[in-house]
């Protein structure tokens, strides 16, 4: 028999993709052309990072994280979907974490700019600021149905993993990249039970950037490894 | 109240009324384009086809999509449907219903059915008075604990609910097949009007006792997840699967809807099904299948027959 049962990743999601979809289109439609500038917020914070200003780039990304916090998960999200309210909460956290990063300057790493794994959180941030926004663009036809950094969820989070393998060391690096990389989780599986294409998209975006961080820690502790020898 | 169907559904209700009055209980009706009616209680009625809310209705607040289930809601009732089934658990979709009623008025022939449960919040009456205020109605006709959560302490409150007249009907709900025991003592036990349970052409273990025991104690049964959450549906149509010539002479399917929801709707302890769906094309494809001939014994075993050969 074809049809097997019964429960399925889909029975946990609550609304259907028509739904979902609309949801990302209203926040492009309600806050154009704020994408214009959020986009070129997310530009300058990669450039500071390549400049080796990370505090400054932090604090670029902080308030964008505390936006999708409000704008999308406790406004619109959360009407759809009990965990919207403790998702914003989430994301608020992140702000916070970026800001602390951003004041202190505790877990920075300029140095990690230049290691090969940076290369990977390169690779992701610009997937999340370009990549993503431009498949969106030809998908829909329309920039208004594009998902963008700094008013949607995913490409936020997936530029903010890529900028956290570049900037950040210790255990703050997994600090800082656990909430983008759970929301990348969760939104990957939710797509996929809406049986959006886009999910394989997220799921490997993420699995690149966990590849990343894991590769940047095994650079911080070779490098660690190294200076003790020479000591 | 705006009722600006009354007249209408008024005639529909009547001659449904009549057509029940003249059949038998589970009959093999002649062709009309009217919606098969069960009885459910001495003097009730309902219509075959129902409409549930779990995804399609969690819209939030956007107008977009409040209007387009406006539309709905609005072909249901047209098509002589009755009972809307929503839940607490399914996020905005209560409001939703609510939105769509204060919109197009509230019809005689709508039978409201709600949930209480207990991660919802609140005591069984907090949520009830909720609820009434998002549904945008004084009375709902039943409401049902949600998945057996709490059930002593809720069926309770119902009652006394129900006495009071804030509800017309109790019940309980289960879905996919889950605590099948625990709802068949419930049914032996407890003095309830309406179950609601899996039930489709895949998912027939309740055929073996559940129906059966809500047959002999007058309980109502709703069957959702007629499509088994779409999958049933969606699977038969990206195979592009035809129907076979057999199920269109012997009992009028001419969609993979017809034949699914007829299959259900046929089971002599069924009073209704209650698909989803967020478009006025299914809707009305759902809605055809409580039209016209039902299949027989034999044809729902030819049915089931069929499934499992695919």
């Amino acid at each position: 028999m074809i049809f097997g049962s019964s429960y399925s990743l889909q029975d946990f999601v609550p609304f259907t993709a028509d739904i979902y979809f609309r949801l990302l289109e209203r926040m492009g439609e309600t806050y154009w052309p704020l994408h214009l500038i959020t986009i070129v917020l997310g530009m300058v914070a990669l450039w500071l990072v390549l400049k080796h200003r990370l505090r400054l780039a932090c604090v670029l990304i902080a308030p964008v994280w505390l936006f999708v916090a409000v704008a999308f998960f406790m406004r619109l999200y959360a009407e759809l979907n009990w965990a919207g309210g403790y998702i914003a909460f989430a994301f608020l956290t992140e702000s916070a974490l970026l800001l602390f990063l951003a004041l202190t300057g505790i877990g920075l790493d300029d140095r990690s700019a230049k290691s090969q794994a940076s290369f990977v959180g390169m690779f992701i941030a610009l997937a999340g600021l370009i990549g993503l926004p431009f498949m969106g663009l030809l998908s829909y036809g329309s920039g208004l149905r594009a998902e963008v950094f700094g008013i949607h969820a995913d490409p936020t989070s997936m530029t903010t993993l890529g900028l956290a393998i570049m900037i950040s060391r210790g255990w703050l690096l997994w600090c800082i990249s656990l909430i983008p990389a759970l929301w990348l989780l969760y939104s990957g599986l939710t797509l996929w039970a809406l049986g959006a294409p886009s999910a394989k998209l997220l799921l490997v975006v993420l699995f690149i950037a966990l590849t990343g961080l894991f590769w940047k820690q095994l650079e911080l502790s070779m490098l660690k490894h190294e200076s003790h020898d020479q000591n | 109240m705006n009722n600006r169907y009354t007249r209408r559904q008024s005639l529909k209700m009547l001659t449904a009324g009549l057509a029940v009055t003249l059949l038998p209980a589970m009959p093999r009706l002649a062709a009309s384009e009217e919606l098969l009616q069960k009885r459910f209680s001495a003097d009730k009625t309902l219509p075959v086809i129902g409409l549930g809310t779990w995804q399609t209705f969690n819209v939030g607040t956007d107008p977009k999509l409040l209007a387009a289930r406006t539309e709905v809601v609005s072909a249901f009732f047209e098509l002589g449907g009755g009972l809307i089934d929503s839940s607490p658990m399914y996020g905005s979709s209560p409001d939703t219903v609510g939105h769509a009623l204060q919109q197009l008025g509230i019809p005689d022939t709508l039978f409201s059915a709600e949930k209480v449960w207990s991660p919802a919040g609140g005591s069984a009456h907090e949520q009830v008075a909720n609820l009434l205020g998002r549904w945008k109605l004084e009375q709902f006709d039943l409401v049902q604990v949600h998945n057996l959560t709490d059930w002593r302490e809720h069926l309770a409150a119902l009652r006394e609910m129900k006495q009071e007249g804030l509800i017309r009907y109790i019940g309980i709900t289960t879905s996919h097949g889950r605590r099948h025991q625990e709802f068949e003592q419930i049914l032996a036990s407890e003095d309830i009007d309406f179950a609601q349970l899996t039930y489709n052409i895949t998912h027939r273990e309740v055929e073996n006792r559940l129906l059966p025991l809500a047959r002999e104690k007058g309980i109502a049964v709703i069957a959702n997840r007629p499509y088994d959450g779409g999958r049933l549906i969606k699977g038969l149509k990206r195979r592009n699967e035809s129907l076979p010539e057999w199920a269109e002479e012997e009992c009028g399917c001419s969609t993979w809807a017809d034949f699914l929801l007829k299959f259900i709707v046929s089971h002599p302890a069924i009073t209704c099904a209650i698909p989803a769906t967020t478009q006025v094309a299914h809707l009305r494809e759902n809605m055809h299948a409580g039209m016209g001939t039902m299949p027989t014994a034999s044809t729902r075993q030819k049915m089931v027959n069929f499934i499992e050969s695919l």
